[in-house]
């Protein structure tokens, strides 16, 4: 074919290298920066690399991901070959129904595959939930667990699910390409069927298994769909981490982690293309040594060696990176296995970090601190098998609803000596009358947040979150109950009214804003990051994380409507079946003591129940920063009195409206 | 030896049964039931409240896998003209990316086309925008983000089928045509193009199948006002309304009307091979 150079072509190619490799390099560029901005240059900083490897959710989250693609490699790789042999055997009327079945994970929607897998392993669980109480029942020597969980296990299970065809679709083009009588010779020759396998079959095959593997690590490493409906929450592979991080404040640890990625992969590449290039050479070397063979026996000697080092070179790096493998699983076994641990489950920015380490140092537990995103959220993950954990922080409302389902443990009280701290007025409230399920933890108000620059007057009443003339800088809260409750009480309906009507035209009016253009978009904690940056006039949000975001942007205001808002307290409660009752019960009366309270309230800036953490605040806080506690600040840490006067609690709603708000709840986001 | 090896074919169909079919048969039955275990269509019959989410995750994955057909083809092409060694760079440099987490490089967008973001700071910074009188062009949280994201995420997934096809093209084929006295345009057209069809319908594939149930991209991109068919699915399940029931019964139309739209696409391009695959 005539070759001639191509201008336009290479132009074309070059511009598409920019587009793929333009977001690549600025992620790379602001890992340096020493701000945490990643739109502003702030001057060069290293920092990021420093906290990344101290960030032990992102370097658990690494290894996780390695650990899974790995296995699910090899594990898949060694499957597939058996599988494809297997299905070569068969008849062609049996083999292409079977392949078409067995390709299916491969043509599907990864989100149906991961939906689906998630759906089977729900339905094992409940399964295998009934009978372990069945079998505890009726005997008593072993004792089955009865709740299972989506974990590593299960996401290990899918990644190999999906990685199988893959090695199949490389291994059977090889498999038709060989001559079959090879097989039968060598077992004419005296070969048992797996010494066939293993000598005449699999060097045959080779190429196809590689890149099999290769692309089946490929897809392991890279997914993050199927992993995500499979995985749970308390085991988090690299991109399910960054899709949380994605949704909250982004720290440029993210930056510096694909940096970091990108150099390996670049690194290996260019590794592997120069390996290849140098075999390229050796051959032809070797080929040209030959063929004047009588002429140089010297040099032959030489290269003879070269050729037999080569098998036991590389059987000595495999033999090592298998046993480094086995290694790193036999201690993750151990670390996990044998230290104790609690599973705590919170929302984003919602506790002093500090305080796991000082928790773990104290008590030799080892705290798997996880956050949901709504109330809503954590409802669906605990329903579906995807919350393995020991504590959550649900709201109000959520633990009556919890409790209604028979999904919390009753708290052992004298296990909190803690709980004697906490303010008679957050006792026996309407979501557990009798506290017998709950300590709680923070509480708050909803309120609107608003930029002072970005707005002519001060906002007092919720209309602004429904005016047209604040187009386009509107952030509606993404969780049905708040959304929902703003336009009840905007209209002056009661935020726990089950009147389908009144539902109805709140309804309508958050649709009607919509339709206008109002909103921006929905978020929950994409808050902190969109209006601290200026990128958003108005959001409504709670009062802590108000404070949270004035710290970083001075001109946001806070207010609670003049026509009253919602005030909530959010609780620790145990669940069902929680795999560790004692270090969970130690983790909650560790949270509710005066020191602890102190310490997370002046990081949060959440309303704490805990009666003395409340009085001495304003003393610590002068102790610590030298200046003294203004009023505001502590007015909206701790609301007044006459505030809360116009506020009202969420209480849970019947089913039937439940299901209303959810259904209302969709077609909004339609 | 035929039977002995097909053996192996055994333990692998009882995973399939556990993996592959059985997840399928129970999304049908979820589908078909209520969260009181009664049999209903209600699932299929409320559906029509979210034609407007169908409509818009089918009409923007369809721009998008047009527009990386638009790219996609003439790099490739260019790519296959290209000598030996170019060619490998070249995959190389393509493939690079895929290795880089695509939600990293999804989130990299989003600092590029925030109000305040990297291309608005340019913007401001050239005038541009005090000519037009604003104080920021609305680039994220718009469908052109969301497609922005399709395009960038899966243009490789176009860009390599075509490739691997047009680079094992036989170069006499072309040189057969000119000589029979086809115009450059002419060998295109009769020649190159009908035999690069199955790359092109693969890739079309492997671009549509992903973009048309997202939901990262559209979550990140589109902010939650560009709700798609993998955000609808994904509140089912994990997200703000739990309700397996209906995400799997959306779930299935989902999977029935790509099946159905692949199918026919596969019939009018008439490529066996990817009629096969499904």
């Amino acid at each position: 074919m005539r070759r001639k150079r191509n201008g336009a072509g290479r132009l074309l190619m070059a511009l598409v290298f920019l587009f793929l490799y333009a977001p690549i390099f600025l992620l790379i560029i602001f890992s340096f920066n020493a701000g945490n901005s990643s739109a502003v240059w702030q001057g060069f900083s290293l920092g990021w690399y420093a906290q990344l490897f101290q960030d032990r959710l992102v370097m658990e989250s690494v290894y996780t991901t390695l650990l899974v693609s790995i296995l699910a490699t090899v594990i898949s790789t060694v499957a597939g070959v058996f599988a494809a042999v297997g299905l070569f055997g068969l008849k062609r009327r049996w083999r292409s129904p079977l392949m078409t079945v067995s390709n299916l994970p491969t043509v599907n929607a990864d989100i149906v595959t991961g939906v689906s897998l998630c759906l089977l392993f729900a339905a094992v669980f409940q399964g295998w939930g009934s009978f372990a109480r069945w079998f505890n029942s009726v005997q008593s020597a072993v004792e089955l667990p009865a709740r299972l969980t989506l974990g590593f296990t299960t996401l290990l299970l899918a990644h190999i699910a999906f990685d199988i065809p893959y090695v199949i679709l490389n291994v059977s083009p090889r498999l038709r390409q060989m001559d079959k009588n090879l097989i039968d010779a060598a077992q004419d020759l005296g070969c048992t069927w797996f010494q066939a396998l293993r000598k005449v079959i699999l060097p045959e095959i080779k190429p196809g298994v590689v890149s099999g593997a290769l692309i089946a690590f490929t897809m392991s490493v890279d997914d993050f769909v199927i992993s995500y409906f499979t995985a749970g929450s308390a085991t988090s592979t690299l991109s399910m981490t960054i899709y949380g991080m994605t949704k909250r404040r982004v720290s440029p640890e993210i930056n510096a982690v694909s940096t970091l990625l990108f150099a390996v992969v670049l690194g290996l590449l260019i590794l592997s293309n120069v390996l290849e290039a140098r075999q390229e050479k050796l051959a032809e070397q070797n080929a040209a040594l030959q063929r004047p063979a009588e002429y140089r026996p010297v040099k032959i000697r030489s290269a003879a060696p070269k050729v037999t080092k080569k098998p036991w070179f590389r059987r000595t790096v495999a033999a090592v990176a298998v046993c480094a493998l086995i290694g790193s699983v036999v201690a993750m076994a151990f670390a996990v296995g044998f230290q104790p641990v609690v599973n705590v489950c919170s929302w984003g920015e919602y506790i002093d970090t500090d305080l796991i380490t000082q928790f773990e140092e104290e008590t030799g537990i080892r705290v798997n601190y996880q956050t949901a995103e709504s109330n809503e959220t954590l409802y669906s993950l605990l329903k579906s098998g995807g919350g393995d954990y020991d504590v959550i922080v649900p709201s109000d409302y959520m633990i009556s609803q919890l409790i209604e389902e028979d999904m919390l443990a009753p708290l052992d009280y004298s296990l909190i000596p803690n709980f004697s701290k906490i303010d008679p007025k957050f006792r026996n409230l309407p979501y557990d009358p009798d506290n017998r399920y709950t300590v709680p933890y923070a509480w708050g108000t909803l309120g609107i947040i608003y930029n002072t620059t970005m707005v002519d007057e001060p906002i007092d009443s919720w209309s602004a979150m429904f005016d047209e003339a604040n187009a386009g800088q509107v952030l509606l809260i993404n969780n049905s109950r708040d959304a929902l409750g703003i336009a009840l009480m905007y209209l002056g309906y009661s935020v726990n009214t089950t009147d389908e009507n009144e539902i109805r035209e709140a309804y309508q009016l958050l649709a009607d804003a919509a339709e206008r253009g109002v909103y921006q978009g929905k978020v929950m904690d994409e808050v902190f990051q969109t209006m601290e940056g200026g990128n958003a006039a108005i959001a409504t949000y709670y009062a802590g994380d108000y404070l949270t975001m004035r710290e970083n942007n001075e001109d946001l205001a806070f207010v609670v409507p003049k026509e009253g808002s919602n005030w909530f307290v959010d609780a620790m409660c145990m669940l069902k079946d929680a795999r560790h009752p004692e270090e969970a019960h130690a983790w909650i009366n560790f949270m509710a003591s005066t020191d602890s309270c102190l310490a997370n309230l002046d990081y949060i800036w959440y309303g704490t129940a805990n009666q003395e953490a409340i009085e001495q605040y304003p003393a610590y806080y002068e102790e610590l920063y030298d200046e003294e506690l203004d009023q505001e600040t502590f007015d909206i840490i701790q609301t007044p009195p006459e505030v809360l006067e116009r506020c009202e609690m969420y209480l849970v709603l019947p089913k039937e409206t439940r299901n209303l708000y959810k259904e209302l709840w969709i077609s909004l986001g339609v | 030896m035929r039977n002995k090896s097909s053996r192996f074919a055994i333990p692998y169909v009882v995973w399939m049964a556990i993996f592959v079919v059985a997840p399928i048969i129970l999304m049908v039955v979820y589908s078909v039931t209520s969260a009181d275990g009664d049999v209903t269509a209600e699932n299929f019959t409320g559906m029509g409240l979210y034609l407007s989410v169908f409509t818009r995750s089918f009409y923007l994955a369809l721009i998008a896998t047009v527009i990386c057909l638009i790219i996609g083809y003439p790099v490739a092409y260019a790519m296959a003209k290209e000598g030996p060694r170019f060619q490998r760079l070249a995959m190389a440099l393509i493939m690079l990316p895929m290795w880089i987490n695509f939600l990293l490089r999804t989130y990299a967008w989003m600092s590029i086309l925030e109000n305040n973001g990297l291309l608005n700071q340019f913007f401001r910074a050239i005038g541009l925008l005090r000519l037009l009188g604003v104080d920021h062009l609305s680039l994220i949280r718009t469908q052109g983000a969301v497609v922005l994201g399709m395009v960038y995420n899966y243009l490789p997934f176009m860009i390599l089928p075509i490739y691997s096809v047009l680079v094992k093209l036989d170069g006499s084929l072309m040189e057969a045509a000119r000589d029979l006295g086809a115009n450059g345009f002419h060998v295109f057209q009769k020649v190159v193009l009908p035999l690069s069809l199955p790359g092109v319908l693969s890739g079309v594939t492997m671009v549509f199948v992903p973009s048309v149930s997202t939901f990262a991209i559209s979550r990140l991109l589109g902010g939650g006002t560009q709700m798609m068919l993998g955000d609808l699915i994904e509140q089912q399940f994990l997200g703000g309304s739990y309700d397996p029931h209906l995400g799997a019964a959306i779930a299935m139309v989902m999977m029935i009307v790509v099946v159905v739209c692949m199918a026919v696409m596969n019939h009018f391009g008439e490529g066996e091979e990817q009629a096969v695959m499904l």
